[in-house]
């Protein structure tokens, strides 16, 4: 089992200015974790109810996949700069 | 040592290429000169597992209008293919059948339907021997490969 990601780092330099940020994940997500579990009774209800046209198993699978996703962005780096822009975003 | 990877080390040492790129033609020679020799080492008989996709697009340096290009460096985990390929489950049959007809009439004889979650782990597996290498005439160099 993966762990999800820690620290998201994001940085963009360009002519207007520069912008940096590292993102504590670590905090975030138990927080985003506890939302889901306030919401996870109207997620049910919003399944059960689309299952007859297809789109309740298609969420479910969402739901299912949607956290091995985030597990997987560690180690994830975009690097993309010009001469004037750069822009860089990391996840650890 | 053998002449190949003498060669390979003076074109480093002459900064021909990159340690990246000396790394792994070295690692290529190995696997095939020991393969050839019938020699069983490590390196050759256990295939490592490709950790990241890398693509990287570079100035060509030899290039007149290489300063104009912009420099990428993209490095995606091997487990986020994984994660995504399972996605193609949630695509409607609608959807996948037009997928299905575009790739026919691109010429790409490929049934998506059939990919299955077994077959994920072979796909990947089959990336590891992935390597893009082009130079276009804009004067950038783009590289597609596994590590």
């Amino acid at each position: 089992m993966k762990l999800p990601p820690t620290l998201m780092h994001v940085k963009i330099h360009g002519e207007e200015g520069n912008f940096g940020i590292w993102l504590p994940l670590f905090l975030l997500l138990p927080l985003a974790f506890v939302v889901f579990i306030i919401l996870l009774p109207l997620i049910l209800i919003a399944i059960i109810v689309l299952w007859p046209s297809g789109w309740g198993r298609r969420s479910l699978l969402t739901l299912w996949i949607a956290p091995q996703i985030l597990c997987s962005l560690r180690g994830l780096k975009v690097d993309i700069k010009n001469e004037k822009e750069n822009v860089f975003i990391s996840i650890v | 040592m053998t002449e190949n990877q003498k060669r390979i080390l003076e074109m480093l040492a002459d900064k021909k290429i990159s340690v990246d790129d000396a790394h792994r033609l070295l690692n290529a020679i190995d696997s095939t000169e020991g393969s050839q020799r019938g020699i069983p080492r490590a390196e050759t008989t256990t295939k490592t597992k490709p950790k990241y996709l890398r693509v990287t697009i570079v100035p060509d340096l030899t290039h007149e209008h290489s300063q104009n290009v912009d420099r990428v460096n993209i490095r995606v985990p091997m487990s986020l293919i994984r994660a995504g390929i399972k996605l193609t489950s949630l695509i409607p049959i609608e959807a996948r059948d037009k997928v299905n007809k575009a790739l026919q009439e691109k010429g790409i004889d490929f049934d998506i339907h059939k990919v299955k979650p077994e077959d994920i782990e072979d796909l990947v597996e089959a990336l590891s021997d992935l390597e893009v290498d082009v130079a276009s005439s804009k004067g950038e160099k783009v590289k597609v490969f596994v590590e």
